[in-house]
């Protein structure tokens, strides 16, 4: 028996054995029940298996550690008021947190962090990693790390530019409808049921058949998909807000419907809107990488992570990986936005203040 | 207390204590309460709201509520500890031995399911009944306690039968067990003073009828000296004072406790109308009025409000008291008649109105929770509208602000920059009040400003009120169900009935006979404080017809 196997043995149950002697039953159990488990898989799978398990035990306690620290780091650095919301994050939010935030300075400093333009090529078809390129080069020969870091720059860009006019046009004609009525609610209600009705893939495909694929396009037409679904949530949250009395002073007191929303209905419903906004974006960002992914969004030579992962797809077939890492690129953004909006859901929710 | 000596224990708790979580640190709620209740006694629970009585009544269960936990003390049910039982010995009591009624029906009903399948939800799940057995059961118990039809009723949804009735259910489904202990969590405070007596009447024939211990919860004196044997009062968590019914009203030792006794002795003169040819503040002529497709709600109203002057509009809920406001505020344009401002017509619609016609009239709401925008500064709260009619701007919208925080007694450098949820009830109440005054009107429509508050709360709401009125010349349009309030502030009283304007004067006229039958039947309604009330007005109204002069 290796060295590795007695340790990983020992290890384990001197951990259960601290978490029994604390009486912290959770960690105990965790702990034991992993013991166990990895007496059938050190059997069944040898040495090997219970290194995956300690490298995946190993990432994870890295990826807690990570969140936990950047956690307490934005709580330094924020204002009191938004300190102590953060410390009710759970540490999956605060990971979200910390992926955001790396995807955001890889896309705001993209052409300093690459080593290389997205377009340059610089060496054969699919060259294996090397010191120069840190995953290889694509079909073409260019850098895949620095594609990857420019596309950060720009599928996230216009999957958030997308999301914002998505949400202006949402939730205006949503606060409207409710502060209105009559028949500006109707009719803005009706609109929204058409393009609901038209799956959303098959109407952007058709658009963008007709325009062309200028950037404004996908970004108008994918706004225009997404803006009814905020429509309708807007529409429902302020419904809720219009009938309160202090509206109804407001509309006594001769205010405008301007004010009314900016000032009595905006403010109390904004929580929704802000969990509603990370879910929208998700959305907007696959349907955008799906869109490049089918090559009628962004457009070659600009690097996107639906495109590449197209481009490389052929890699597959060999068991190369490398199509996958824009996916686990995307993937991971989508998850990390998840989990902060999940935290923000719990917040909206109300049940905080009980 | 003597009564039920000799009787056993049913419930004892000792030295509870209950913790609440707030602010992510867990603060005492109840600080160490002591409770004896015997078989067949009545309790009463007094306090203002926080005190703590939802809470041990809740307790008296075994039961925790969110964000709550039972830290110290026990709880002793007919010899079982509660606060060790496990989940399911305290789910096997609930319901068959202990049952629970609560404020509010009708959210409280199942709306998709008939009054008697939840009737008999429990018998048959605890195979006390069979199912048949326990309808027949439930229509003796809805006979017993006076429902109308009681063979019919049963198979009504909780939408088709009314406020009071639906209260009475509720009383008969925790009846459905012939439990130990019923918990009244106040049953009657959501309803009007006409049918709160058909429900007082009901709940405590059938608690005397079956020998059934109570807890009776509630802010209302009056009501509690009907129902309970003791009484106990609470104060942020702790007893004050503890004595049987009678003794607690003649001769109560604490100071706290006359407090309570003592709210309703707020009144001021009466004032009469100016003698010289001044004209009304606010004149209603002959509206009617219907919402959107439905049938008529106000029905031919007039009455005039002149400067300086209180006018209570009183009648009970659906009546069109609020109505009547949304008329004048310009919200509901009526279908006939119109509404005169110092002689002058307002136009029927609040969007058609000038800016000077709608500062001319305020209100005041009755949720002051729903009536202040919880993400506005106090500070904007009361400064908007003096900006918006003034035109004031920096230092001197911020002194006009501070100004009127003085006002009504709350000191700027404290609230100046504060949230409204961060304010207690009666807080809240007096910003809508600097709110309302903040844009110099001659009338405020206060509705129904009080009944969410407690009773010393309220008092000083009252007290500020008529101050200002003094010190501001208002006119007060005072729309209320609680004639307590009225006695001591209105200065004349509009009686409305089914959208109609039964009986109007002055105050003192209203309050001395000969009254219109329905002024009777309210005033006569009001609870007194003495413990023979309700025995001797159920005796002159006749047992049988309450229920019927209530649901006219």
């Amino acid at each position: 028996m290796s060295m590795f196997v007695i340790g990983y043995y020992a290890a384990l149950i001197t951990a259960s054995c601290i978490a029994a002697y604390f009486q912290n039953r959770k960690a105990f159990m965790l702990l034991f029940s992993l013991t166990l488990v990895s007496f059938v898989l050190g059997i069944v799978g040898g040495v090997p298996a219970l290194r995956g398990v300690t490298i995946f035990a190993g990432i994870l306690a890295l990826a807690a550690g990570t969140s936990y620290a950047f956690r307490e780091f934005l709580i330094q650095v924020c204002s009191p008021a938004i300190a102590k919301e953060l410390r009710t994050a759970p540490l999956t939010a605060a990971f979200g947190m910390f992926v955001i935030f790396t995807y955001a300075i890889a896309g705001i400093f993209a052409p300093w962090i690459a080593p290389f333009d997205q377009s340059e090529v610089i060496a054969s078809a699919f060259e294996p990693p090397n010191e120069d390129m840190l995953l290889g080069a694509d079909q073409l020969g260019r850098d895949m790390f620095s594609r990857i870091i420019f596309g950060a720059r720009n599928s996230v860009g216009l999957a958030l530019v997308a999301t914002v006019l998505a949400f202006v046009i949402g939730a205006l004609a949503g606060l409207y409808s409710a502060v209105k009525g009559g028949w500006l609610d109707q009719l803005s209600g009706r609109v929204a049921d058409v393009i609901m009705s038209v799956p959303s893939l098959i109407f952007a495909l058709l658009i963008l058949s007709i325009f062309g694929t200028n950037l404004w396009v996908i970004v108008v037409v994918v706004a225009i998909i997404y803006s009814p679904r905020v429509f309708r949530l807007t529409r429902a949250v302020a419904g809720n807000v219009v009938v309160m009395d202090y509206v109804e002073a407001a509309r006594l007191r001769g205010e405008g419907d301007w004010h009314l929303i900016r000032k009595e209905i905006l403010p109390n419903s904004t929580a929704p809107l802000i969990a509603e906004f990370g879910l929208e974006f998700c959305f907007v960002f696959l349907l955008i990488a799906g869109l490049s992914f089918l090559g009628l969004g962004i457009q070659p030579p600009t690097a996107d992570w639906g495109s590449m992962v197209r481009e490389n797809a052929t890699l597959i077939s060999f068991g190369d990986i490398t199509p996958l890492i824009p996916a686990a690129a995307i993937a991971l953004l989508t998850v990390a936005v998840n989990f902060v909006v999940d935290w923000m859901l719990f917040r909206s929710s109300g049940l905080k203040e009980q | 207390m003597s009564k039920y000596h000799n009787k056993s224990v049913l419930l004892e708790i000792r030295d509870l204590k209950i913790d609440g979580y707030a602010d992510e640190t867990w603060v005492p709620i109840i600080k160490g309460v002591d409770l004896t209740l015997r078989r067949g006694e009545v309790l009463g629970l007094i306090g203002e709201s926080g005190a703590g009585k939802s809470t041990i009544g809740a307790a008296a269960m075994g039961y925790a509520r969110d964000g709550t936990r039972i830290s110290e003390g026990s709880i002793e049910f007919d010899g079982m500890e509660l606060t060790t039982a496990t989940s399911a010995e305290k789910r096997a009591l609930r319901g068959s031995r202990i049952a629970y009624v609560a404020q509010s029906a009708a959210a409280s009903f199942n709306p998709a399911h008939k009054l008697i399948d939840q009737h008999t939800e429990a018998p048959l799940h605890y195979r006390i009944k069979k199912r048949m057995e326990a309808q027949e059961d439930a229509m003796e118990l809805y006979e017993r306690l006076r429902l109308p039809n009681p063979t019919e009723i049963g198979f009504r949804y909780p939408h088709q039968v009314s406020g009071g009735q639906l209260q009475r259910a509720m009383t008969a489904m925790a009846m459905s067990c012939r439990p130990d202990l019923i918990i009244f969590d106040e049953p009657t405070t959501a309803l009007d003073v006409t049918t709160q007596i058909e429900v007082l009447a009901a709940i405590r024939d059938i608690v005397d009828q079956f020998d059934t211990a109570a807890i009776y919860i509630t802010h209302d004196l009056a009501v509690v000296a009907q129902m309970a044997d003791t009484i106990k009062v609470l104060l942020k968590g702790e007893e004050v004072e503890h004595a049987s019914t009678e003794k607690m009203l003649d001769a109560p030792e604490e100071d706290y406790t006359k407090s309570l006794w003592a709210v309703r002795s707020f009144k001021r003169p009466q004032k009469s109308r100016p003698e010289d040819d001044s004209r009304p503040v606010i004149s209603v002529q002959g509206v009617d009025a219907a919402y959107t497709g439905g049938a008529k709600v106000l029905d031919d109203i007039s009455f005039e409000i002149y400067p300086g002057m209180t006018v209570a509009v009183v009648g009970e809920s659906g009546s069109g008291k609020s109505t009547a406001a949304r008329v004048i505020t310009g919200l509901l344009p009526p279908m006939s008649g119109e509404v005169l401002c110092r002689g002058e017509a307002l136009p029927p619609r609040y969007q058609d109105r000038t800016r000077d016609q709608l500062r001319q009239a305020q209100m005041i709401y009755q949720m002051a929770d729903t009536a202040l925008n919880p993400k506005s500064r106090i500070s904007d709260i009361i400064g908007r509208p003096a900006q918006f009619y003034s035109g004031l701007k920096g230092q001197g919208l911020k002194q006009r602000v501070d100004e009127l925080l003085d006002l009504i007694e709350l000191d700027p450098a404290k609230f100046y920059n504060r949230f409204p949820p961060e304010l207690s009830g009666g807080q809240k109440q007096r910003i809508g009040i600097a709110r309302a005054l903040a844009a110099e009107p001659e009338f405020i429509i206060c509705d129904e400003v009080t009944s969410a508050l407690d009773q010393l709360v309220a008092e000083g709401i009252l007290k500020l009120l008529d101050r200002l009125q003094q010190e501001l010349g208002l006119a007060y349009m005072f729309i209320t169900h609680d004639l307590a309030t009225v006695r001591s502030i209105a200065d004349e009283v509009v009686v409305m009935q089914n959208g109609k304007v039964v009986e109007q004067g002055a105050k003192e006229e209203m309050f001395t006979p000969p009254h219109h039958p329905y002024t009777d039947l309210l005033l006569s309604s009001v609870p007194e404080m003495d413990p023979n009330w309700l025995t001797t007005l159920l005796e002159e109204r006749g047992v049988d017809n309450i229920g019927e002069a209530a649901s006219v």
